[in-house]
């Protein structure tokens, strides 16, 4: 399928600044500036659970970071990732109403990655916010860049590359309180080829994650 | 019995006589009675001599032929008399038939319908006779031949405009062919040896070997040995094309090189399989880059007559040689390639398909070599507004020498023996 390649809105922790929702117009307008047209909304959720033990003592003996994102391009499928792990797992979507049913693992906190979807020739744009399932407070804005003509890495590295900076051009001339950062995992890691697939996007989901956790963003969220 | 008969005919004539209709004209005399009837009613009378006298022929064939088998049993041995009462009943009939063929070929003559006597006549309603035209055609209105000369006097400016819109399309598909009229004097003489110098350099190196089929596709994939060259006849190449993927292949353990090999469902049948004479469609495919479609008509020969590009990744029946994928990239690619094949055609001629396969391989570098101009690899197009890659390679100066892998040897390459490429809006004709 064809490549992506995600950004995460990093900014230097200022005191007083905060990711808001002018921010993210002003990413739109970016977008627009470059010959975007809107074509509609995407969605995407990410979940991190806990399993439910009767004796907590042994919680130490599963992994914390076990993620299940849900992505717009597959309806029908469920992604697992053991980030400690470096595993990735594609499971058909009733999977969740199984883990209900078995009451095995529940929803520590869940995040919502939603937006709008844009179209520039052969190039495809996602840009959305992060918020949590609850509550409607942003906790981070996030760029999905999809070129769509082919679907290997190495091969789409320049295009990309040139994409991002014709990008970081157009977003310099507005006055924006942080820039755009591009998180490259290591898909060898987790046992991926060169053929872009949906389970690179769920690594690239979970990295993006990692990012905002990292950077003190989504602490409150993920602090549990 | 033969006064009886008399009586009979003297009776016939009566009622005929007092069945004469009003106006002063009898159905005995053919020529006064057109002039006494309306139009459409001649004409309807026409057209029925006209069916009349066909059947009348029909019958004179039919008598011929048993007069004839009349004969031939005649000349068998034993036979009665049989053949002779055959052949005397036959004479007869035929002699009946000949007679009433005449009675209506006169009449038919005297209304107009064998000649053009009766065209001018001011109260014909616009209707003229049928017409029986010297090639055999037979017209129920004369007016029809008038309506068909008016269509053929529309059709002369219908024409001219077509030879615009030609015209046209011509200078925007075959620049070259256009060069004598630019009045740019010694520049374009100048260019013009040089393409000829060029032509000549190429006709030395080992042209000469490529002139059939198998000879262009093998030295083909001597130079490229990461091209993938198959060859369909025409009906198979639309199997093929519908079960290409659409979206990516369910094999993400294995890498793009190998997914037809190992997959059997996307196997076509072995190469060898395909017999040189019905080869109709070539696919070159670069993985991970791009397919191209060449189509060659006639089968099996070395003339190829249209050119695509498509994604790697697309497939479905609209992936053929005249078609056109679904990314702008591959759409702008394809169009300037049609453009290339008609140069190669015209100036190359016997040389064409090998200079356009190979030409169509210094694409394996489209998403790596930056534009030989402005020196990106993306640029927004003035035109379409969109951020392509260098989808111009040029074919005027291209040398088929200029493109084997020994040259491409990194994606970094920019030896001045590689081919340019260029954004279209940085390509200029003086380049």
């Amino acid at each position: 399928m064809p490549l992506k390649w995600y950004w995460v809105l990093n900014w230097q922790p200022n005191a007083g600044s905060t990711v808001n929702s002018q921010i993210l117009n002003e990413v739109t307008q970016c977008v627009e500036s470059i010959n975007g047209v809107k074509e509609g909304r995407w969605k995407a959720t990410l979940t991190f659970y806990k399993p439910m033990l009767r004796d907590q003592a042994l919680s130490a003996e599963f992994p914390r970071d076990f993620l299940g994102i849900s992505l717009p391009e597959q309806p029908n499928k469920y992604y697992f990732i053991l980030r400690g792990h470096k595993i990735v797992l594609e499971a058909d979507s009733s999977i969740q109403l199984i883990m209900e049913k078995l009451q095995s693992y529940k929803s520590r906190v869940a995040l919502n990655f939603e937006g709008f979807q844009y179209q520039l020739g052969d190039f495809q744009l996602r840009v959305g916010k992060v918020v949590p399932n609850q509550s409607e407070s942003l906790r981070g804005i996030v760029m999905e860049v999809e070129y769509l003509p082919i679907s290997s890495i190495e091969k789409s590295r320049q295009i990309m590359e040139e994409f991002v900076d014709i990008w970081q051009d157009a977003v310099s001339k507005r006055s924006l309180p942080g820039h755009f950062m591009h998180l490259e995992p290591n898909f060898s890691d987790y046992g991926l080829a060169d053929h872009y697939t949906s389970q690179h996007t769920a690594v690239q989901y979970t990295h993006v994650m990692a990012h905002l956790i990292a950077s003190g963003q989504a602490v409150q969220a993920a602090r549990n | 019995m033969l006064q009886q008969h008399h009586q009979q005919h003297q009776h016939h004539l009566q009622t005929a006589v007092t069945a004469a209709p009003p106006p002063p004209a009898a159905s005995s005399t053919p020529s006064s009675s057109t002039t006494g009837e309306a139009p459409p009613k001649q004409v309807a009378l026409a057209m029925d001599r006209l069916g009349h006298a066909a059947r009348l022929i029909a019958d004179i064939r039919l008598g011929a032929d048993r007069l004839l088998e009349a004969l031939f049993v005649a000349a068998q041995p034993h036979q009665s008399s049989k053949p002779l009462h055959l052949f005397r009943q036959e004479d007869e009939s035929m002699r009946q038939h000949l007679q009433d063929l005449r009675t209506v070929g006169r009449q038919l003559e005297e209304s107009g319908v064998l000649n053009e006597s009766l065209r001018s006549r001011s109260n014909s309603w616009g209707l003229h006779m049928p017409l029986v035209c010297p090639d055999g055609a037979v017209v129920a209105y004369a007016w029809k031949r008038q309506l068909a000369g008016q269509a053929g006097a529309s059709a002369v400016d219908r024409t001219r405009l077509a030879l615009k819109a030609f015209t046209d399309q011509k200078r925007r598909f075959f620049p070259h062919l256009d060069d004598e009229e630019d009045g740019q004097g010694t520049d374009s003489v100048s260019k013009k040896r040089r393409n000829l110098q060029a032509l000549a350099e190429d006709n030395q190196d080992n042209l000469s070997n490529c002139k059939t089929l198998s000879d262009v596709l093998t030295s083909l994939e001597k130079d490229m040995p990461n091209l993938k060259v198959l060859t369909y006849e025409r009906l198979d190449w639309l199997k093929r094309a519908s079960s290409l993927p659409a979206s990516a292949i369910d094999n993400t353990m294995e890498a793009p090189k190998h997914n037809f090999h190992s997959s059997s469902i996307l196997r076509p049948a072995p190469q060898n399989v395909v017999a040189m004479d019905k080869i109709a469609v070539i696919e070159l495919f670069f993985p991970s880059v791009f397919r191209a479609v060449v189509s060659l008509h006639p089968a099996g020969s070395t003339d190829p007559d249209s050119v695509a590009f498509f994604s790697p990744d697309e497939g479905g029946s609209y992936i053929h040689a005249r078609g056109y994928s679904v990314y702008h990239v591959f759409r702008q690619i394809t169009e300037h390639a049609t453009v290339a094949l008609q140069y190669f055609l015209g100036i190359r001629s016997e040389t064409a398909l090998h200079f356009l396969l190979h030409w169509i391989c210094s694409y394996q570098t489209l998403f790596t070599k930056v534009c030989s101009k402005c020196g990106r690899l993306l640029a927004m197009d003035r035109q379409s507004a969109l951020l392509l890659p260098p989808v111009h390679r040029p074919y005027q100066t291209f040398s088929a020498s200029k493109i084997s892998t020994q040259s491409i040897s990194s994606t970094g390459d920019q030896s001045c023996n590689a081919p340019a490429a260029y954004h279209i809006g940085c390509f200029t004709e003086d380049l």
